[in-house]
């Protein structure tokens, strides 16, 4: 019983910042309809930008991690208005995108091998390793803190999409671009806004992988399992985003506890392909259409 | 009020409207009719800035009409989409407000608002409940009321009757004559022609991208070609 918690509490942790990614994938999947598979580079230029910030900035922890979640927030909207403007206002087939995501991701991942260069780095230890210990489980401080930000931002992103005036265009946005336009709303802001939402998230969750592992070019691979997840969950759907996150966080962490951490990535492929066959739509999506 | 002058739209690399000329004073309720494809909805999205015209002109209350839908509705146009397109997934409050986005006049706001649901008593009855739950008659009430919420003057009205049983196009060309007391200016995009020209002050005639004839209803409707093409052999009340 006492691993069974342990493990619900370390999968509880991973999933959340796999939640932070994964709803950066289903904010813009539910406004332009397509998967932004560049998120990953920006979640990776966020754990380096955290690290350079605490590394050659010398800035403490909270100043390093407003310079990486600004940066990739900017960063985000960069992307989009350099990858993907230009193919909305050509109003281009949704296949464009899609290259255009991948083609934004490939290069934002050679301009970090080729600058920075490809190898591994570590950041500085700054928090105690030693766990918080409650009888006979145990959980590392920087999971703890992974669990609390990861979750106040959540829920500070689903207060602002359902109470806000510019969370509900952003909602008849996903609903109806053309209809939303209607309504007087700056649809071309409120893609501008979705993708800023995005890129802050992907900064936190780079700064947060950055910590608990290592800093490396490849390391926004690390969101193909935040998309399965967001697909599992429904893409297009917020909360379904943070559900699929903590089922598979949770999963992986079982999987790896009781079988072998060998099968922990299997467990999100299995999904993946039990989803795409037995229910395309996710838990929570909205429709049948091409997740793609 | 509006005021079109030779307006030359391609969509989807085909020439939609070729030239186009045509004027709404305050106050009209102005309509076009013509058969499927002829270029009306093309020419409503040219208005409300969704579609660049190759060339022409578009005036609105003596000024060069903005090209972005949001400067388009913020200079007092509104626009009621063919099909409704609410927001199935907000309330009805939700898709209400959402028409009132722009403004910041809340006293006033609420008023309208109250006119809306005057207007539309199945609104207020609906308030909490999401708008894709409503039937199709109760979405052309609710996508009418949200346009009146941004409170434009000209209301641009694109297929309001279709998809809808008899009785309730009867319904919403009530309601079309209630918008005009209250005094808003309706340009309307109909393939109901008959009914259409019931209402209407004035009609102009569109067929494949080009106007062919305008005038007074009155006297749209006695036409023979029109009666041919668009009004069948049905015989005049």
């Amino acid at each position: 019983m006492a691993q069974f918690l342990q493990q619900l509490i370390n999968g509880l942790s991973i999933g959340s910042v796999y939640a932070l990614m994964a709803v950066g994938y289903s904010l813009v999947y539910s406004i332009m309809n397509f998967s932004n598979f560049a998120h990953g580079g920006v979640i990776m230029l966020g754990a380096y930008f955290g690290f350079f910030a605490l590394t050659i900035l010398k800035f403490p922890f909270v100043p390093s991690f407003l310079v990486a979640t600004l940066g990739t927030t900017a960063l985000a909207i960069l992307v989009e208005r350099i990858a993907y403007k230009p193919l909305r206002e050509r109003k281009a087939p949704f296949l464009y995108f899609i290259i255009s995501a991948m083609g934004a991701s490939i290069l934002l991942e050679n301009i970090v091998i080729a600058t920075i260069g490809p190898t591994f780095r570590t950041y500085p230890q700054i928090f105690d390793r030693s766990p918080i210990t409650w009888g006979p489980l145990a959980i590392g401080r920087l999971d703890l803190l992974m669990f609390f930000i990861s979750a106040f931002c959540l829920i500070a992103l689903i207060l602002f999409i359902e109470k806000t005036r510019i969370g509900k265009a952003i909602q008849a946005a996903a609903y109806n671009i053309k209809a939303c336009a209607l309504m007087g709303v700056n649809t071309d802001r409120i893609i501008l806004i979705v993708f800023g939402l995005g890129g802050f998230l992907a900064g936190v969750a780079g700064v947060f992988f950055g910590m608990k592992y290592t800093v490396y070019p490849q390391i926004g691979n690390i969101t193909t399992k935040s998309f399965i997840a967001a697909v599992f969950g429904g893409l297009g759907s917020l909360p379904g985003a943070v559900l699929g996150s903590v089922i598979l966080g949770t999963l992986e962490t079982l999987v790896a506890g009781y079988l072998s951490s060998q099968y922990r990535d299997l467990i999100a492929f299995v999904i993946l392909i039990g989803v795409l066959i037995f229910r395309p739509s996710g838990i929570m999506g909205r429709s049948m259409e091409d997740k793609a | 009020m509006l005021e079109i002058k030779d307006l030359h739209v391609s969509y989807g690399g085909i020439r939609a409207l070729k030239g186009v000329s045509l004027q709404v004073k305050e106050g009209e309720i102005v309509t076009i009719i013509g058969a499927n494809g002829a270029g009306k909805s093309t020419l409503l999205n040219t208005i409300s800035g969704f579609l660049k015209p190759v060339r022409g002109e578009l005036r609105y209350k003596g000024k060069a009409l903005a090209r972005r839908p949001d400067l388009v509705v913020k200079s007092g146009i509104c626009h009621v989409p063919e099909g409704r397109l609410v927001f199935a997934n907000l309330t009805v409050r939700d898709n209400l407000n959402l028409g009132a986005y722009l403004r910041r006049d809340s006293a006033r706001c609420r008023e309208d608002l109250e006119k809306v649901f005057a207007l539309f008593p199945r609104l207020k009855e609906r308030e909490g409940q999401i708008a894709g739950t409503l039937s199709g008659g109760e979405q052309q009430m609710l996508a009418m009321g949200r346009a009146l919420m941004t409170d434009g003057d000209l209301v641009l009205m694109d297929e309001p009757s279709l998809g809808l049983a008899p009785l309730l196009v009867r319904t919403v060309f009530d309601i079309i004559g209630k918008i005009r007391g209250m005094g808003k200016t309706i340009l309307l995009v109909e393939q109901n022609a008959f009914k259409a020209l019931a209402i209407a002050d004035r009609a102009y005639v569109l067929e494949q991208g080009k106007i062919v004839k305008e005038g007074p209803s009155a006297q749209i409707v006695v036409d023979p070609a029109v009666r041919a093409a668009y009004l069948g052999s049905k015989s005049l009340a």
